[in-house]
């Protein structure tokens, strides 16, 4: 007899609904498995065989084919491990069931159903077919109930499973009772994360009020571990770039020399952000669905923080494998993502950053296929002034040759340099100028501040932007310069040899230090200031000697 | 005894100057002794002038003169000698081309060109090896004097021979001058009437860069050239504080005009050269600089100036042997002394301590222009404004308040809004107009003035201090 079912697989982020059939036919005993398997799945065999037997069922000694419908799309993964078992059951008519039900989930040999990756990605996907009602792995009970929609039920086992396609009571304790968490925005289509950047306009203002913290939220948003602003003593300056750069979502750059708290700097970013809005939130859950090594129980609020290190490969930055698994610039998506000794990262490795920055997504061709990851990151990177970092500490420390120290910031290609907004050179400090030091303010206000900020130009760029994306005509109409700010905006261009690129750079800043200030115009003084965070290479050709 | 043999003095004698010159034999009129075995007199300078003045030179001679001086291993009396011999230096090629035995001239073992039939063979037996290699190297240079000739048109240099009108008096006059002075730039900053070289630590204080930034601006504004070797630092600042000026200054370089060192410093070759200033080296312009070109390049800058004046010199600067060549050279030596803890005026200290008497302290801006014989009242021209050039005309209070703090020390962000009590946006925007101006510079996150406000700061009046409320 034949059985069918629908199930979902996973391909790049998103979930692709697979119909399984699975015939039971008279003939020598054997098990088949067509329609562009990978390995994972040809091991189903065994898998399926073991639960079965072991949950109490018979396996059928006939000639067993299973088809994966579309046959031209190759499936990945184990999530179908339950609907080939199922359809093995009820293929040798071993219960009857009631319709409407579909399986996503892996299963051992001794027959429970375990969690698998991406799962929230399967049954958004699903959900888009129209489907109703799915079984999913108990453990992922809870990530599977932040798509609304679509009922779901937790199975611990096959045996489970099969009660619940045949209506028969599960003998376990209830649920419980998942509130508030629903996505709002996730009726966007099969696109999903993909959409979020190309589709934000759609999102509802209402949207975006409701990504105020609530309770649950704000409790994510304080890590212990993350230092808080007023432990990073001194630095004036790069506090201050700091809180621009991300209230304007611009790319930051710190240079200083060992022990001038780069690193404690970027480590404060977690609780600056402002917690993501629903759009956004789904976008990082589903990423870390996908990417995590275990499921999410709730809707991520909090911007994700990446800080891969700088021996990192291509694939692991961009994303990639024979699975198409997302790379740190996906999973720092809607966050920031921190490069620590940025000269230090492989060339091409950097390179491939320059199309995220500028798009908001990257394209993996494979053979055959495109995916389309989101890339939406903030770049924050530190770096140290020369190779051997002593440049910038107490004289004498650096013992690299004459014009080292310049080249090494050269390392970092022109492209990508333009596409970092705001630089900034730390000083070390000593420790008696540190205790001296007055008590700087907490994360808390700068977070204020930064929340402010982003909400100013939420309401005000086209596309819901931050500052960063503004280019050419918006942004100029969003700076809203008077004739004497403009003059000096020419001004100050000029005499940096600034390119065209460069000046929207300054305007842009500009923009955000207004948006900070909360005033409608950028004017001469938020301009002076913004100039302060250009290139240390454009800079140097201002400076006669030292 | 200062080192100058045969082939020149080299660094490694002449960075023993501070301790060796006490057996200098400077006689109390400042004239040097002649010493035993320097019976070839002035050497090049003497025998050049015998060849008939420096009236007319033509370019092939001008070229020749280049291509001896890259010759290694002949030094100013070895390029006497074959000038006494030969009349020009393009003679002394020719002849090394056609198999004479310059070598042998220009060590002392001939006095006469060798007739037609007294022509030996290169390689002979009975030529030393020195001697042999010697007049390889001449040959060689003969040969490449195309490439030297399109090296220094390449880098817009002129060749300055010892026996041409345009080298300057002042540096024909120490012992063995350079036989080729190679010059970028305006040659009359060479012969001002007066030039003043202002010297130092690469590692200066901020009162020393502010000294020595002064120092030159009121040196140029008294129409004396700034005469310095381009080293960072109190070089640097000296120079740069002269351009800021427009007034001339010569900067002598440790290496050829090919390979400028150190490298940050080429925007300032621009500025010194744009105003009217020369950067000069005796070195032709593909010479790599190495550790021995630089004291040996100081003789030079003492050379080229009525005096020198050593700002700030920790134990062991290079300043010192400028310092210890000027006294050689029987030109003024002045130094600026400083606190007694300080490691950036070790030198200048022991300068004053050690020469008492030759070494004269500088007690004051006015008391060294006078002491200059420059003139001590009343500037010839008035200081550059601090605001110049295109955008706002003024500067605004609070980048006054932050000027005046800057020219006190470098400071970080966190300092100067501490000092002006205004918060960090202000102070970020305040400080990038001071530095569009060329007023002040970020190095690694700390904030300093430049050459320029330094020189500025002592005749504008911009030490407002401390805002009040």
């Amino acid at each position: 007899m034949l059985a069918s079912f629908l199930s979902a697989t996973l391909l790049g982020l998103s979930g692709r609904v697979v119909r399984v059939e699975v015939d039971v036919a008279p003939g020598l005993p054997g098990f088949t498995i067509v329609g562009l398997p990978d390995t994972a799945l040809q091991e189903a065999r065994e898998r399926v065989r073991g639960a079965i037997r072991n949950t109490g069922f018979a396996y059928p000694p006939r000639r067993i084919t299973v088809n994966l419908a579309p046959a031209d799309l190759r499936k990945t993964g184990a999530s179908l491990d339950l609907a080939i078992a199922a359809g093995v059951i009820v293929g040798s008519e071993q219960v009857t069931i009631g319709g409407g039900w579909a399986l996503i989930g892996e299963l051992s040999l001794g027959g429970e159903v375990r969690w698998s990756p991406g799962l929230l990605s399967l049954v958004v996907a699903l959900r888009d077919r129209g489907v109703g009602r799915v079984v999913v792995p108990e453990d992922g009970r809870l990530e599977a109930s932040l798509v609304s929609g679509i009922e779901t039920a937790g199975a611990r086992s096959l045996s489970d499973a099969i009660s619940i396609l045949a209506n028969r009571r599960l003998r376990r304790r209830r649920l419980p009772a998942i509130d508030g968490h629903e996505v709002a925005g996730a009726g966007a289509g099969p696109a999903g994360p993909q959409g979020a950047g190309e589709e934000s306009r759609a999102a509802t203002p209402r949207g975006e009020a409701r990504a105020r913290p609530p309770g649950p939220e704000t409790a994510v948003m304080t890590d212990e571990e993350a230092p808080d602003l007023a432990d990073v003593r001194g630095q004036g300056e790069a506090r201050r770039a700091l809180e621009i750069a991300l209230a304007g979502g611009h790319g930051l750059l710190l240079a200083g020399p060992p022990g001038s708290g780069k690193t404690m700097l970027a480590r404060t970013v977690p609780a600056l952000l402002p917690p993501l809005a629903d759009r956004a939130a789904l976008a990082v859950t589903m990423v870390q669905s996908v990417a995590g090594s275990e499921q999410v129980a709730e809707l991520v609020r909090r911007p994700p923080f990446r800080a891969p290190h700088h021996t990192a490969s291509y694939a692991a930055m961009v994303g990639g494998g024979p699975r198409l698994a997302p790379g740190e610039a996906t999973r720092a998506s809607e966050g920031v993502l921190f490069l620590d000794e940025l000269p230090e990262f492989a060339r091409d490795v950097l390179e491939a950053l320059r199309e995220p920055m500028e798009e908001g997504r990257i394209v993996i061709a494979r053979a055959g296929r495109a995916e389309t990851f989101p890339a939406r990151f903030q770049l924050i990177a530190a770096m140290n002034l020369c190779p051997c970092g002593g440049a910038g500490a107490e004289p004498g420390t650096c013992r690299c040759p004459d014009g080292v120290p310049d080249r090494y910031l050269a390392r970092i290609s022109g492209p990508l340099r333009d596409r970092i907004d705001c630089w900034c050179l730390m000083p070390r400090i000593a420790p008696a100028e540190l205790l001296a030091a007055p008590e700087p303010e907490p994360s808390a206000v700068v977070a204020e501040r930064v929340a402010r900020a982003r909400r100013i130009q939420h309401e005000r760029n086209d596309g819901r932007q931050l500052n960063t994306r503004l280019r050419g005509r918006s942004l100029r109409r969003a700076c809203r310069l008077g004739r004497q700010a403009e003059q000096r905006a020419i001004w100050l261009a000029e005499l940096e040899g600034m390119s065209a690129r460069g000046t929207e750079r300054l305007l842009r800043v500009a923009r955000t230090i207004a948006d900070l200030a909360g005033s409608d115009a950028v004017g001469e003084a938020e301009l002076d200031e913004a100039a302060r965070y250009r290139s240390p290479l454009s800079r140097r050709r201002l400076a006669l000697a030292g | 005894m200062i080192g100058i043999g045969p082939g020149g003095p080299t660094g490694d004698d002449a960075s023993r100057v501070p301790t060796m010159a006490r057996d200098r034999r400077v006689t109390g009129d400042g004239r040097r002794t002649p010493a035993p075995g320097d019976d070839d007199g002035r050497g090049a300078r003497a025998a050049g002038a015998a060849a008939g003045g420096g009236h007319g030179l033509t370019d092939e001679e001008r070229s020749a003169w280049a291509a001896l001086s890259t010759v290694t291993g002949l030094g100013p009396i070895g390029l006497g000698r074959l000038l006494a011999v030969y009349g020009t230096a393009a003679a002394v090629l020719e002849a090394a081309l056609a198999g004479d035995h310059v070598a042998d001239v220009a060590a002392g073992v001939r006095s006469q060109p060798a007739g037609r039939a007294g022509r030996r063979r290169l390689g002979d037996a009975s030529s030393p090896v020195h001697a042999r290699a010697l007049g390889d190297a001449i040959i060689e240079a003969a040969r490449d004097g195309e490439r030297l000739a399109t090296a220094i048109a390449e880098h817009g240099v002129t060749a300055i021979p010892l026996v041409d009108d345009a080298y300057p008096a002042r540096l024909r006059a120490i012992d063995l001058p350079p036989p080729v002075l190679f010059v970028l730039g305006d040659q009359q900053a060479l012969s001002t009437c007066h030039a003043i070289a202002v010297v130092g630590t690469r590692r200066p204080t901020d009162a020393g860069r502010r000294t020595a930034a002064r120092l030159a601006a009121q040196l140029v504004r008294q129409g004396a050239s700034v005469v310095s070797g381009l080293a960072v630092g109190i070089d640097g600042v000296a120079h740069a504080a002269a351009a800021a000026e427009r007034g001339r200054t010569v900067a002598v370089l440790g290496s050829g005009h090919g390979h400028l060192y150190p490298r940050m410093h080429r925007r300032l070759v621009d500025e010194i050269v744009a105003t009217g200033g020369a950067v000069v080296s005796e070195l032709p312009p593909a010479t790599r600089p190495t550790r021995g070109t630089f004291p040996r390049r100081n003789r030079l800058i003492s050379g080229l100036s009525d005096a020198t004046v050593v700002v700030e010199a920790g134990e062991g600067s290079g300043a010192l042997i400028t310092a210890g060549w000027a006294l050689e050279q029987g030109r003024d030596c002045f130094a600026v002394p400083g606190p007694l803890d300080a490691p950036a005026s070790r030198g200048c200290l022991a300068l004053l301590r050690e020469y008492a008497g030759e070494v004269r302290v500088v007690a004051g801006l006015a008391e060294l222009m006078e002491d200059l014989g420059l003139g001590s009242s009343g500037t010839d021209r008035a200081p550059e404004p601090l605001a110049g050039g295109p955008g706002p005309d003024q500067l605004g209070v609070l980048e006054a308040t932050l000027a005046a703090a800057l020219v006190e020390r470098a400071q970080t962000v966190d300092e100067l809004v501490e000092w002006s009590r205004m918060p960090v946006a202000a102070v970020l925007g305040a400080i990038t107009l001071l530095e569009a101006r060329g007023l002040a510079v970020g190095v690694f996150g700390r904030y300093q003035a430049t050459p320029r406000l330094l020189a500025g700061s002592a005749a504008t009046n911009l030490r407002e201090g401390r805002p009040t409320g």
